[in-house]
């Protein structure tokens, strides 16, 4: 009987309708052939069937027989929740040679029978199958959309994230141009001696992975270039970069400077003053710098004796000098203390805030370890010199850490621990003392007694802060968080994504990293990167805008609501030998969420898959039920 | 006055954004925890997408009430639970010179396992509904 | 039914947990089919039974869930879920993992997750996955998001009533199910075999388990999710809501006199998250943390443990020296007050002891992978090859070297997926490939057919 009420109008969509039992979990509170009954009346619907279990294989080859001999080219199940079966009947549908976006899902399980029951729960089942019906009936064939992506991808910043991400990206086959400002490659881990708390050698680390990438055939280094121009879209950037003047050399040898990093001693890999690079993918590697006490800070500035840890341990590595007591400068250090936190974990209404009005309120991770290393490297080697750490909270939170806090504790350094309301002050000690300053502390593991420290050395912890690249920021739309760290999507959902697709992040230019976590990041970002470089193209769902060019009339609306700038934009073009303005989609940056949807006036754009006639319809349907929609 | 609530016509439309509100709903049913059946779930992607006119024609289609279940924070789409809230907003804006009561429209956030707080939800716009309903109006 | 398992994969990935699930996807979005190896009934590891996350405090199963059904979707990727590990060898250039599956006494094959076997089954069992408060079935789905969503008989407790067998609509029920030994051979693997809590009962000083309303962090988790044991926070002893919560933090970390040297990494943040959790369910409740070193030394933790302070929760820097039950259901805590007044007291309704990590499975007997004096998987080169073993080809991610909080672990396991990949593609002949025919394997069956 179904095939006598068959439309007329060969076009007209042809619905069938397949309801589940699921053994009686649906069947024991849903009368499914009642359901079924009414389903069938619908126009447009061509068939309704049951089934004890449609996720069977008997369940789907009613599907793909109807499919196969024209009775139907939409279908609606109605079983349990889309979670679990959605994906199985949409690949029943493709595998029987129909387009799996002809497909609706009604939940008539998790919110119909375990929620419902009686005869509420056969007329709401009802209803909602006659929904999924109206909705049917609108569908269209839908192709995922492929955007091809060039086989390339550009990392920005040649520390050990940038270095190490291009390593791996080059290693999985995809060429590479790693673009570094300075003429160094190497970063920050270029100034650091010994690191804890496996005490390799800085630089071996840095000429390990600098030679990998030099050496690689796939990988361009652009030494003392910059990012000056970004186009285009996932898969398809545009760059321009710009060569700059190189920085002068440091000392005598060219291609090894500790501690400025390796200098590439080969042609550089750009040639002209300006280069279009056409990349698939981006990984921005920027990095961080120390953090820079104000003047007065700690006496920073105001003593010459007031160092930063960085320029501490620069100053241990460049000389080799042995004997019971550390020596600076020349000068013999009998006593230094080193003061934790400086830059970092900053709170408002106790810190002073930079000329910019900022403070840094995180922790900066590295220097609680860099600091307890070099503490008690000095200890070890230099017995004579004491050495205090003046501390909020020691962070020696990774693998190892802990052992090393101990070890520098039973190697004599001694322990203070303040309170941020009540900062150590570092003065000129009295000219009978013989020390160079003296710190007054008050320490609250003695109870809260104030002490002074005597010390011809301080050092300063500093923090990490993130290189300025407000440029890039700004170029290719960047967020950045409070902390003017940038900031990833989602921290466990997308951590290494940009908003912008097709743009990664790896390194301190996010946060405060150590070496093997800036690894993990670079790994983890050039992973991304990387699959989606793999297949030459990005597939994405076709579930995104779609302009009817007829209808729009140009009012831009719809650019301006868009939640993803470039998604959306206004375009001219000829219409009856007229120029005229009309909004025109880039699937690729189309976020499929629909806020342009709700703001055209004319009703020209919709999301495919979810349009908004497709709702009213369901809403119509919800409305008047399955009864009521026969007679429409 | 605006469009009165006839006895019959006492449907809730949820609509439960696909990523939280939509799961949550299915946990709701995992845990065979009941609620009225007069409540119909329409799967979104987000919500953003309905323009003001879609609530008012619900409403005068002869839906009682509606939820928007959002992600609200959590929302995948960085900007659009905020120009969500703007034009629900103006839709409240447009309720009140209708004379339909605000209360018929709620947003709410709702996460894959926010049980109670989806049973809360719709419950309570039952009760409003009912009490509407045998009040004679909206 | 295919009652082959055995599997020719490009990688194996031990453990389900989100370590391995971030791995497995990582991998095969390059292309690399990938086996998954879990020892639970289902994926989502230690994440998926948490309530919310540090420090963006958003619900932990909305961030595990879409991570989960990922996995279980991916055409490149199958679930072995309810496996044990028998050996990990590298045979002829390719790692072989022998597996048995334990059987679940439910034909994965057949169930359909409708749970009418658990609503008729008599046997109440304690639910240990709401931390043992609140009572389960002899069969059941192991826990609502489960991935699969297939019940597990308990044959300790199941008395062979055989209702489940008459009421299962597919007749999935196998009381005669055998163990399944089977094979998976691959050309590089990923540990992932994630971490569990030390003891309640290893610190004579806490106890050793004896104290009522003395609870773990883990059980606090269950308390604070949404679909929790209770519904809200109340104390396992008499069903009071408690005004006063202690946290007693590095319990079982930083502690040579239990043998745990190292920081536990993730306990003070948790601490902080939870206490903060619990302020908004018991606004008028004092909670006092009892803590060494705080250590949020993560993106947004320092800021979010500043918000923990002017949120009013107490901060008591004091190791706790020893628990013992006090007056009226309470427990009592001595530890050395650092404002001077020497050996303190206190007593609190409900305390939690932060208890520390340890590694959740050692490769002792099962294959030749280092470890470290810490027990947890030793990485060769810390820093510039973070996820290497001292086995060639064979990477780690997460808590399996070491402790490490959900962020650093994705992104670890991003790492691991790359590290892995690259191994891959300097094989000889390697090319990543199309997706193969779908197998139909236990764990995919029942979410794609």
């Amino acid at each position: 009987m179904t095939q006598d009420k068959k439309n007329d109008n060969a076009t007209a969509p042809r619905i069938g309708v397949y309801i589940c039992h699921c053994g009686g979990n649906i069947s024991d509170h849903v009368d499914v052939d009642a359901v079924r009954r009414q389903i069938e009346r619908m126009p447009g619907v061509a068939v309704a069937r049951t089934n004890m279990f449609m996720c069977s294989d008997p369940g789907q080859a009613a599907i793909a027989e109807d499919l196969q001999n024209g009775t139907v080219d939409r279908v609606v199940v109605a079983s349990c929740a889309p979670s679990l079966h959605e994906a199985t009947f949409r690949n029943a549908i493709r595998r029987a040679g129909a387009n799996p976006y002809i497909y609706e899902h009604v939940n008539i399980r998790e919110q119909v029978s375990w929620v419902h029951h009686g005869e509420t729960a056969t007329a709401k089942a009802a209803d909602l199958v006659a929904a999924a019906a109206a909705k049917a009936g609108l569908l269209k064939p839908l192709t995922p959309i492929r955007v091809p992506a060039t086989r390339h991808a550009t990392v920005i910043g040649g520390g050990v994230a940038g270095l190490s991400a291009a390593r791996d990206l080059a290693a999985r086959g995809i060429p590479v141009a790693l673009v570094e400002k300075s003429s160094y490659l190497g970063g920050q881990l270029a100034r650091l001696d010994r690191i804890a708390p496996t005490g390799e050698r800085a630089t071996d680390l840095v000429r390990e992975l600098a030679g990998a990438v030099l050496e690689h055939p796939d990988i361009a280094v652009y030494t003392d270039t910059q990012v000056v121009g970004c186009d285009g879209y996932i898969g398809n950037f545009k760059l321009t970069l710009r060569r700059q003047a190189a920085d002068a050399l440091i000392g005598a040898q060219a291609d090894d400077i500790p501690p400025a990093g390796i200098r590439p001693t080969g042609p550089s890999a750009a040639e002209r003053q300006e280069t279009a690079l056409e990349t698939g993918a981006i990984i921005l590697a920027t990095g961080f710098r120390s953090y820079q006490p104000r003047r007065g800070e700690y006496g920073f500035g105001e003593y010459a004796p007031v160092l930063t840890l960085p320029a501490l341990i620069e100053k241990m590595a460049r000389q080799a000098h042995q004997g019971p007591l550390l020596q600076i400068d020349g000068r013999p250090i009998r006593s230094v203390a080193m003061i934790h936190c400086v830059g970092s974990r900053q709170i408002p209404g106790i810190h002073t805030e930079d000329e910019e009005g900022r403070l840094n309120e995180y922790c900066s991770r590295t220097c609680c370890t860099a600091t307890l290393n070099a503490a008690d490297r000095i200890r070890r080697e230099h017995p004579g010199t004491r050495v205090y750490e003046l501390y909020r909270d020691i962070r020696t939170y990774g693998r190892g850490q802990e052992d090393l806090y101990e070890q520098a504790a039973r190697n004599g350094v001694v322990f203070l621990r303040f309170e941020p309301d009540q900062e150590p002050r570092v003065t000129a000690a009295d000219p009978d003392d013989g020390f160079a300053l003296k710190i007054q502390v008050t320490d609250t593991l003695t109870f809260g007694e104030t002490l002074d420290v005597p010390a011809d050395l301080v050092v300063l912890a500093t923090g990490m802060e993130p290189n300025d690249v407000s440029d890039l920021v700004e170029m290719m739309k960047l967020p950045v968080g409070t902390d003017r760290f940038l900031l990833e999507v989602h921290p466990k959902l997308r951590p290494v994504e940009m908003p912008v697709g097709g743009i990664f992040v790896a390194g301190t230019c996010q946060a405060p990293f150590d070496v093997g976590e800036t690894c993990n990041a670079a790994g983890a970002a050039a992973v991304k990167a990387a699959a989606m470089l793999t297949e030459g193209h990005v597939e994405l769902d076709p579930f995104v805008a779609e302009v009817d060019t007829a209808r729009c009339q140009g009012n831009g609306a719809c650019v301006e609501a868009c939640l993803n700038p470039g998604a959306l934009n206004l375009v001219e073009m000829q219409i009856d030998g007229q120029t005229v303005q009309r909004a025109r989609v880039t699937p690729a940056l189309c976020l499929g969420c629909g806020a342009c949807v709700a703001v055209c006036p004319t009703n020209a754009i919709d999301v495919c898959g979810m349009t908004l006639r497709q709702y009213e319809a369901m809403v119509d349907a919800i409305v008047a039920g399955p009864a009521a929609a026969e007679t429409v | 006055m605006g469009p009165a609530i006839q006895a019959k016509e006492n449907k809730i439309l949820v609509l439960a954004t696909e990523s939280c509100a939509y799961p949550g709903a299915d946990s709701v049913g995992q845990a065979h925890s009941s609620y009225p059946a007069n409540v119909y779930i329409l799967r979104v992607k987000a919500p953003v997408l309905f323009p003001e006119r879609f609530y008012l024609d619900c409403f005068a289609k002869g839906i009682a009430g509606i939820i928007v279940m959002s992600c609200g924070e959590e929302c995948p789409y960085d900007g659009a639970y905020h120009a969500l809230a703007r034009r629900l907003d103006r839709v409240y804006q447009t309720m009140k010179a209708q004379e339909i009561d605000i209360r018929r429209l709620r947003l709410t956030a709702i996460c894959t396992v926010c049980n109670r707080a989806f049973l809360n939800e719709v419950n309570q716009m039952n009760e409003l509904v009912q009490t509407l309903i045998s009040a004679g109006h909206a | 039914m295919d009652d082959n398992l055995n599997r020719n994969v490009d990688a194996i990935v031990i453990g389900g947990g989100i370590a391995g699930l971030q791995a497995a996807l990582d991998l095969a979005d390059q292309g690399f089919s990938v086996a998954v190896i879990e020892k639970d009934a289902s994926v989502g590891g230690k994440m998926i039974r948490l309530s919310k996350v540090f420090p963006t405090l958003d619900c932990a199963s909305c961030i595990t869930t879409p991570k989960m059904a990922a996995a279980a979707h991916h055409e490149r990727i199958t679930l072995y879920t309810y496996c044990d590990l028998k050996s990990l060898q590298r045979v002829d250039g390719s790692v072989r993992a022998d597996v048995i599956q334990r059987p679940r006494y439910v034909d994965a094959q057949k169930c359909i997750g409708c749970r009418k076997c658990e609503f008729t089954c008599p046997v109440m069992v304690a639910d240990q996955e709401q931390g043992g408060f609140s009572p389960t079935k002899a069969i059941a789905i192991p826990f609502s998001n489960a991935i699969p969503q297939i019940a597990v008989l308990d044959p300790e407790h199941c008395m062979l009533c055989g209702r489940c067998e008459r009421v299962c609509p597919t007749q999935a029920v196998d009381y005669f199910q055998k163990p399944r030994p089977f094979t998976v051979t691959a050309r590089t693997a990923v540990i992932t075999t994630g971490f569990e809590m030390t003891g309640m009962t290893d610190k004579p000083q806490y106890g050793r388990g004896t104290i009522p309303n003395l609870i773990d962090a883990l059980q606090m988790e269950r308390l604070l999710a949404p679909h929790g044991p209770y519904n809200r926070v109340l104390r396992p002893s008499d069903g009071k809501a408690p005004d006063s919560i202690a946290y007693i933090q590095c319990a079982g970390s930083r502690d040579i006199s239990m043998g745990l040297s190292y920081c536990s990494r993730v306990c003070c943040m948790y601490a902080i998250k939870q206490a903060m959790l619990l302020s908004g369910s018991l606004p008028l409740a004092d909670i006092t943390i009892y803590y060494m070193d705080i250590r949020a030394f993560g993106k947004g933790y320092e800021q979010f443990f500043q918000n923990a302070q002017a949120m009013g929760i107490n901060f008591v820097r004091a190791k706790v020296a020893a628990v013992e039950a006090g007056p009226d259901g309470s427990v009592r805590l001595h530890y050395e007050a650092q404002d001077g007044e020497g050996v303190t007291t206190s007593d609190h309704d409900l305390a939690v002891l932060s208890l520390g990590l340890i590694p959740a499975w050692h490769p002792d007997g099962i294959c030749t992978l280092a470890t470290g004096t810490d027990r947890f998987i030793e990485v060769l080169r810390p820093k510039l090859a973070p996820v290497q073993t001292s086995m060639a080809g064979v990477f780690t991610a997460g808590a399996a070297s070491g402790p490490k909080d959900i962020v650093d672990t994705i992104t670890e396991a991003g790492n691991a997926a790359m590290a892995a990949g690259r191994y891959l593609a300097a094989q000889p002949g390697s090319t990543p490939r199309p997706a193969e025919t779908r197998a139909d394997i236990e764990a995919t069956v029942h979410i794609d057919g």
